[in-house]
């Protein structure tokens, strides 16, 4: 246990908050594997209490002293860090198959000391580091226990007696379920912190709101994201502005709020969102920059109807194959071949949660092979050889159904085609109207096809 | 265990009533010359108005209750009635037990049933014969309080914080005219045992601590309770597992459970298949929504109550599913159809394609994207194939892409009750698709192209949805045909679009 207190008393006289809270780690450093076996040794339940006294408030050969309530509150952070410990190391030792209910609980319980510890122990705002290992490690074990637990389920969910139906989620998710309410404590803890700014625990916010945001997106419970948004709104007078966070902070920060964004289709504030992420995205996090454009393109598509360039994607295999294949179809008008590939890729869609906005790009896919129908038209025959010459605007149906069904080979009656065009009219992909007795579409002589050049 | 001063060792005890009580101990004085008084167990529970209830461990009933009466002055000796020994033994076979009433329990009220009919000379002229055993009458006394002692139990359960009419009764309590309201009110602090420990680490001093923060933090912390108050959760702890019913009356009229269910008041499966079918044909010859409705929210409410999942529940949740469809209480469908999807992730039956292709179109009407996207993730290859959820899928797609003309072309073949979801989006999405036509269109379009677009069955059905939106002087003879001024209508049925498509609003939304 002596390795842990030292680290403790040097992270603490120089006030570095992340030192101590590598001391608080469930995890053992490479350098000293077996770091938590032997802490867990060092002591027994009858005497840790008092060990732990000792070291942190009472030792003699150390200058270093405590304000009692904090030491004191230190001691007990220790004391069910021990806990805690114990537990892994009995879940390691039972590899596999061990349950990591009893770890989660015990993880639990030095959380909510810590939280105490900031509201009633006067820990100051450097140490917030601790909650950050102690919310990430929350969230982690939790994940596990279901993991384990959800093949046996106890009694646990008959306490649900309100519900008049029972909610087998809840059971499958219930350890992260009641993480995600500790995490929430943690934020209130940070959040209503009112000591001056520069010893403020608001420092720690975004951090824990990384945390509350993953685990509800894991939860499929993004809705409530909103209400960590919202809290945030309402307190950004007193808060020091996003900037001044550490970056890694507020590249994760603005990827979520970003992604919660595009799935409420609010396209153009996600892209502001996640473009701020892509910008602070450390160069080499290659598997961060990947998870920004996997939003970020689909959002430039249905904004600026852009698609990604081959320069871009290089260094993304994975998202290569998401979204080079469609970005072909819809460059050459291929409509058929834009859908085989929306099928092809669905799954992965669905799962990313895309599917619903790239689906979007068969408009531009369509605008473009119809595009490709008017210049084919060519041009009026010129009436006198000074004059400009004007593209062909009267263009039968027929010639557009004609290109609707090249791919397919599938005839498509007259009403549908017209109602795709009436739909391009309508999304002002196309100029011009339709003049259904005489069966042809009239189009706009200047810019037929907004932003095209034509 | 009896001190032979203790009053009641002047008589026999009833037979069969002598429990380990511990309490017994407590009156080993010399019969007092007094009649005593209750002993007042906590500064503000008010006294109960009914028999405590040992299922809840919360509060915790008072044990010494039986003491007072037993303090009473010296009994004439007495030699039991058989009837009485009878009642007695009856009350101890072992098939008469309750599960849900505890052995002391029953021995109290045992007792104190014998202790009243001595007192008041009844024990020769009482029918004991046709009494109710003690266990049941425990019961019956819960199914009368159990309403009021759920009300009781959250008031002082909550820390009586806010609540005015417990101030009120405690206010005429003799002692809370010395101590000020928060000390007698803190309630909570009374039942919190403090660990030693714990206390100095709360008391420790806080020199040190200059900041405004940390004073007000300490002041604060002068009603905090150290670490373990936030464990001891006010509520009571239910009993775990599964409750098992005895209800046998087929009707129940639905009640929202506000303590933990009570099983004598819970119908067993068997009862609730026959339940079922008498609500099939009441739905059939009566068609009475409400009472429909209320009878099957209990049925589900004794279903989750004994977690009966099997494929009964399915199918009592997609019965009720099916009415409430063609009722349009979308609130009760939505619940019915979140619970069909965990059952049918468990494999029990039913109809899950058909409810499937409900909830495609259900998210389809309530614009939520997010669950839609679920929904499609959720979905296996063979599912897309089955003709209702591929339905439900090309409205879905004709939608996202604007085409109206698949669109109405599908809602006219709707296969299965869909037809009820899609009825409440398809006045929408004609607006839309007017809008859409009076953009593109010019000048006018006939009233059949219309009618056939927008799936009406009539021209005059297509006319008057017109008319319905104010589009009257959109509409024009010419010759023998009504035309529609598409190329003018734009402005009306753009607005008209923009606000039906605002947010739909449903209870019970997840």
């Amino acid at each position: 246990m002596d390795v842990v207190f030292q680290d403790f008393r040097q992270a603490y006289e120089e006030g570095n908050g992340y030192d101590l809270s590598m001391s608080l780690s469930p995890i053992a450093p490479d350098s000293q594997p077996d770091r938590l076996v032997n802490f867990y040794r060092s002591t027994n339940f009858a005497h840790v209490q008092r060990d732990f006294k000792y070291r942190i408030l009472h030792d003699a050969t150390s200058p270093f002293k405590l304000p009692a309530d904090e030491g004191n509150g230190w001691v007990e952070v220790y004391h069910t860090y021990w806990k805690a410990v114990g537990e892994i190391v009995n879940a390691e030792a039972a590899d596999g198959n061990a349950s990591y209910v009893k770890v989660y609980e015990a993880w639990k319980e030095m959380t909510n000391v810590l939280i105490r510890g900031y509201t009633n122990c006067n820990f100051e705002a450097w140490t917030v580091p601790c909650l950050y290992v102690a919310g990430k490690y929350l969230r982690v074990f939790a994940i596990k226990a279901d993991e384990g637990a959800s093949s046996a389920n106890g009694a646990s969910s008959a306490k649900n007696f309100q519900d008049d139906d029972f909610n087998p989620e809840a059971e499958k998710n219930e350890k992260l379920e009641d993480a995600a309410r500790v995490l929430n404590k943690v934020f209130q803890t940070c959040l209503s912190d009112r000591a001056p700014l520069e010893e403020s625990r608001k420092w720690g916010i975004y951090n824990i709101i990384n945390l509350l945001f993953k685990t509800y997106f894991r939860l499929n419970s993004i809705s409530l994201s909103k209400n960590i948004l919202n809290a945030i709104q309402a307190y950004r007078g007193d808060m020091p502005s996003l900037d001044a966070f550490p970056k890694a902070h507020r590249v994760t920060f603005k990827y979520y709020v970003g992604v919660i964004k595009f799935l409420e289709e609010s396209y153009e504030e996600a892209e502001k969102h996640l473009t701020e992420a892509w910008l602070l995205c450390h160069k080499d996090s290659i598997k961060n920059k990947e998870l920004i454009l996997t939003y970020l393109i689909p959002c430039h598509l249905l904004t600026t109807h852009t698609l990604p360039s081959l320069a871009l994607l290089k260094p993304y295999p994975r998202l290569q194959k998401l979204f080079l294949p469609l970005s072909r179809c819809i460059k050459k008008g291929d409509l058929s071949g834009f859908d085989a590939a929306l099928v092809a890729g669905e799954d992965e869609f669905t799962n990313r949660r895309i599917y619903l906005t790239l689906e979007r790009g068969r408009d531009i896919a369509l605008r473009n092979l119809l595009r490709k129908v008017f210049i084919a038209g060519g041009f009026e025959e010129a009436k006198d050889a000074n004059t400009a010459l004007v593209r062909r605007t009267r263009i039968p149906i027929s010639e557009f159904a004609a290109a609707i069904s090249l791919g397919s080979h599938e005839v498509m009656d007259t009403d549908e085609v017209e109602c795709l065009i009436a739909n391009m009219i309508y999304k002002n992909l196309m100029k011009g109207y339709i003049a259904r007795e005489r069966a042809i579409i009239v189009l706009s002589k200047g810019g037929a096809f907004p932003g095209t050049g034509v | 265990m009896y001190s032979t001063m203790n009053p009641w060792a002047q008589q026999p005890p009833p037979p069969g009533t002598q429990g380990q009580y511990g309490y017994q101990q407590r009156e080993h004085k010399a019969p007092p010359a007094y009649h005593s008084v209750q002993v007042r167990q906590s500064f503000n529970a008010p006294p109960l108005h009914y028999v405590p209830v040992v299922q809840q461990p919360f509060p915790p009933p008072p044990p010494p209750t039986m003491a007072p009466v037993q303090a009473a002055p010296p009994r004439k000796k007495i030699d039991w009635p058989q009837p009485v020994r009878n009642y007695v033994s009856r009350s101890f076979e072992p098939k008469a037990l309750l599960d849900d009433v505890s052995r002391p329990d029953m021995e109290a009220k045992l007792k104190q049933t014998i202790t009243d009919a001595t007192d008041n000379n009844t024990l020769d002229t009482l029918d004991w014969d046709n009494l109710p055993l003690p266990q049941q009458m425990i019961r019956q006394e819960r199914a009368q309080t159990w309403q009021q002692e759920s009300v009781d139990l959250r008031m002082g359960g909550l820390g009586l914080i806010n609540s005015k009419k417990r101030k009120s009764q405690e206010l005429g309590d003799e002692d809370s005219n010395a101590t000020p309201p928060w000390r007698t009110n803190n309630r909570i602090e009374d039942r919190i045992t403090y660990d030693p420990s714990q206390c100095a680490f709360q008391d420790d001093s806080h020199k040190n601590t200059s900041k405004f923060q940390k004073n007000l933090e300490k002041r604060q912390k002068r009603f905090d309770t150290g670490y373990k108050s936030y464990k001891k959760s006010p509520s009571p702890e239910p009993t775990a597992g599964p409750v098992v019913g005895t209800y046998e009356v087929l009707e129940k009229k639905y009640f929202r459970l506000t303590s933990a269910p009570i099983p004598s008041q819970v119908r067993p499966e068997h009862v609730l298949r026959k339940t079922l079918e008498l609500l099939k044909k009441k739905w059939r010859s009566e068609n009475n929504y409400s009472y429909i409705c209320d009878q099957f929210k209990s049925m589900r409410q004794d279903l989750t109550v004994q977690r009966i999942r099997n494929e009964f529940t399915v199918t009592v949740y997609e019965i009720h599913a099916r009415i409430a469809l063609e009722k349009a209480d979308l609130g009760e469908y939505n619940q019915c159809q979140t619970q069909l999807r965990a059952l049918y992730a468990q494999n029990l039956g039913g109809n899950p394609v058909e409810f499937k292709a409900y909830r495609i179109l259900y998210f389809i009407h309530t614009s939520n994207r997010t669950a839609l996207n679920d929904v499609l993730a959720d979905l296996t290859t063979a599912e897309k194939e089955e003709k209702a959820i591929k339905h439900a899928l090309g409205v879905r797609s004709a939608l996202a892409l604007g085409n109206y003309h698949r669109f109405f072309r599908l809602y006219l073949e709707t296969p299965n009750m869909g037809a009820y979801l899609m009825d409440m989006f398809v006045v929408r999405e004609r607006l839309a698709a007017l809008a859409n036509i009076c953009r593109s269109y010019k000048p006018d379009v006939s009233i059949r192209f219309i009618a056939e677009e927008l799936g009406f069955e009539s021209d005059h059905q297509a006319g008057q949805f017109i008319v319905d939106y104010n589009g009257q002087d959109l509409l024009e003879e010419k010759g023998t045909e009504l035309r529609f001024l598409a190329g003018k209508g734009f402005a009306l049925f753009e607005a008209a679009r923009n606000n039906a498509f605002r947010k739909v609003d449903i209870k019970g939304q997840i």
